[in-house]
């Protein structure tokens, strides 16, 4: 007899898992993230510069990637996860037994999502420490900063899921979720600040938060002229540009809408997708 | 509903193709039933329908009485099935991959490291248990997935072109494990292009064309019924006199000569007319070396029903 569907997303987690840790992309991104709190703390005093005296400034400096980080986390373990049972034909092996689709894209999202996690808290750790170390001072917040990007790394996985159940093909999945989450949405972000309005809608704006917080106090919308340069065309002509902050309750809650909407019918669709 | 496979009614269309034709079939407890047609007559369909890989658009999906459309879960409880060449985690060991098919089954540990020695040993896999399965060939993948049908003792059987892939001794191998699960009262049913293998294999036959059932018996009436095209041949020339002596025997349909000392006839009925036929040529005074079958008798009835050019 089949057990529950919840001891089978435990298995289906496990193996996924032991997947991961035989396959490249676990120890790629663990390698990255290494590379990349090596350089912040490498590279000052290699040039002959310090360390920011700030300790928050320190962190910011050295989470500076977490939107990179957290959107190669989603692409590496999210964008193929369902699209690949498909189209390389092992959904051959695993569907025709006693689960459900649902089941299965359970236990692979919550592997997906421990795996990437555990990135972001490598990030965080290294972080942590090396401030503690240099500065002494851990800068406030920093515990509220990591929770704050786990929400956005949960949004961005689910949405990673999402295009992984649309798609047919893995490498447009991965094509699609990496320059979606990477260029067009951040592109969409910068109009906002020269057009002059705060997309607040936008998933990688309302990210902001997990770095922003760190700030405190919490930094405010700013509007600021700026003149252009005495030799260009447009020499003598004004230019308003914004600065738009994400606001944290309304950030949390687009970040929310976003997970439980890509969830849903990646889920529903997952299900329905047939062979 | 006591019959371990039930289909009623069963329909299954792509847009405006349709795959499936208001299939019914009801296949026995115990019986091993091949599963034949063209190309695209709806064979994998059927298959992929009855393991929940596809949606039909109508009608009804029984495995030991549970609806397979509705309940999957409990309809594939006492199921193994291989469907196509399925594809493993190239990470994972046969063992692992066992394990995992076994856990997600309910199976318990000890019962999951003993099947998986017994069935891995059965297709000859035990000596690469431990090792990746991303360095196996394509006959390899299609050895584990039968051992993974068969890991849970299932009571029923689905296999979809289970020698494909596989080597002359693969073939021959999984034709007798399969021949060895009949022995049991698994209940197999068995889609093949191989009408041999069918035959050789199967008591049941079911064909099926664009969707529909054709027909739907045991080989032993399949071969009773119709015509057999049996190949002579003789020590010697056959004479005009014996020639014309064989063509006005009882059954026999038509007389051909393809060689010197080769002679076709078409019998019709089974292998009481084609012993009577024998005895008939050997009373005509030919000296014959051999009196074989051109074809599987199944072959015979599958021409006769599926017309050329649905391939």
């Amino acid at each position: 007899m089949a057990p529950s569907s919840l001891r089978q997303i435990s298995t289906v987690t496990k193996y996924e898992l032991l997947r991961y840790v035989r396959g490249k992309r676990l120890f790629a991104i663990i390698l990255l993230t290494i590379i990349i709190s090596a350089i912040f703390l490498v590279v000052p005093p290699a040039i002959g510069s310090s360390y920011p005296k700030d300790p928050k400034q320190f962190v910011l400096n050295m989470l500076s990637f977490l939107g990179i980080l957290s959107i190669l986390s989603a692409t590496f373990f999210g964008a193929d996860a369902i699209v690949s049972e498909f189209e390389s034909k092992t959904g051959y092996f695993l569907f025709p037994n006693p689960v459900r689709k649902t089941t299965i894209f359970l236990g692979k999202f919550i592997a997906s999502a421990l795996v990437s996690a555990g990135t972001i808290f490598l990030y965080y750790y290294i972080a942590e420490i090396s401030v503690r170390v240099i500065d002494g001072n851990v800068p406030t917040n920093i515990t509220l900063s990591f929770l704050y990007a786990l929400v956005y790394l949960f949004a961005i996985l689910a949405i990673a899921y999402l295009f992984s159940a649309i798609m047919r093909s893995s490498v447009y999945s991965i094509i699609l979720t990496f320059f979606s989450l990477f260029l067009i949405l951040p592109i969409i972000d910068a109009v906002g600040s020269i057009a002059k309005f705060k997309p607040w809608f936008s998933i990688t704006f309302a990210s902001g938060i997990a770095t922003h917080i760190l700030d405190v106090p919490y930094p405010t919308d700013k509007v600021f002229t700026t003149m252009t340069a005495p030799r260009a065309a447009s020499a003598g002509q004004t230019l308003t540009l914004a600065q738009y902050y994400p606001d944290v309750r309304l950030s949390l809650y687009v970040m929310g809408a976003y997970f439980i909407v890509a969830f849903i019918l990646a889920i529903t669709l997952t299900q329905r997708r047939e062979m | 509903m006591t019959e371990p496979i039930v289909i009623e009614h069963l329909s299954k269309r792509y847009g405006h193709d349709v795959a499936l034709r208001d299939l019914t079939l009801t296949v026995e407890r115990g019986a091993c039933v091949g599963y034949l047609g063209p190309n695209g007559a709806g064979k994998t369909t059927t298959i992929k329908i009855l393991t929940s890989l596809l949606r039909a658009t109508s009608g009804k999906a029984y495995l030991n009485g549970n609806d397979v459309i509705h309940h999957p879960k409990a309809a594939l409880d006492g199921v193994g099935a291989v469907v196509e060449i399925p594809e493993f985690y190239p990470q994972l060991t046969p063992r692992e991959c066992l394990a995992y098919i076994g856990t997600i089954r309910g199976m318990k540990t000890n019962a999951i490291a003993e099947r998986s020695q017994a069935v891995l040993e059965q297709v000859k896999l035990l000596e690469v248990m431990n090792s990746r399965i991303g360095t196996f060939s394509k006959g390899m993948k299609q050895r584990l997935a039968v051992a993974q049908a068969l890991l849970h003792d299932p009571s029923i059987l689905i296999l979809d072109e289970p020698t494909s892939g596989l080597d002359p001794r693969g073939m021959v191998e999984v034709r007798q494990i399969i021949t060895e699960l009949k022995r049991t009262d698994i209940t197999i049913l068995m889609s093949s292009h191989l009408l041999n293998e069918v035959q050789e294999v199967c008591d049941k036959v079911a064909i099926v064309d664009r969707g529909i059932l054709l027909t739907y018996d045991s080989v032993q009436n399949l071969s009773t019924t119709g015509e057999t095209a049996v190949v002579i041949t003789s020590l010697e020339q056959v004479s005009p006199a014996e020639f014309n002596a064989i063509r006005v025997l009882r059954n026999v349909q038509s007389l051909k000569r393809t060689e010197p000392r080769t002679l076709v006839v078409r019998v019709k009925g089974g292998p009481q007319e084609r012993f009577r036929v024998l005895r008939g040529v050997l009373s005509t005074g030919v000296k014959v070396v051999s009196f074989t079958p051109q074809h599987a008798a199944i072959e015979d009835v599958y021409l006769s029903l599926v017309p050329e050019g649905d391939a």
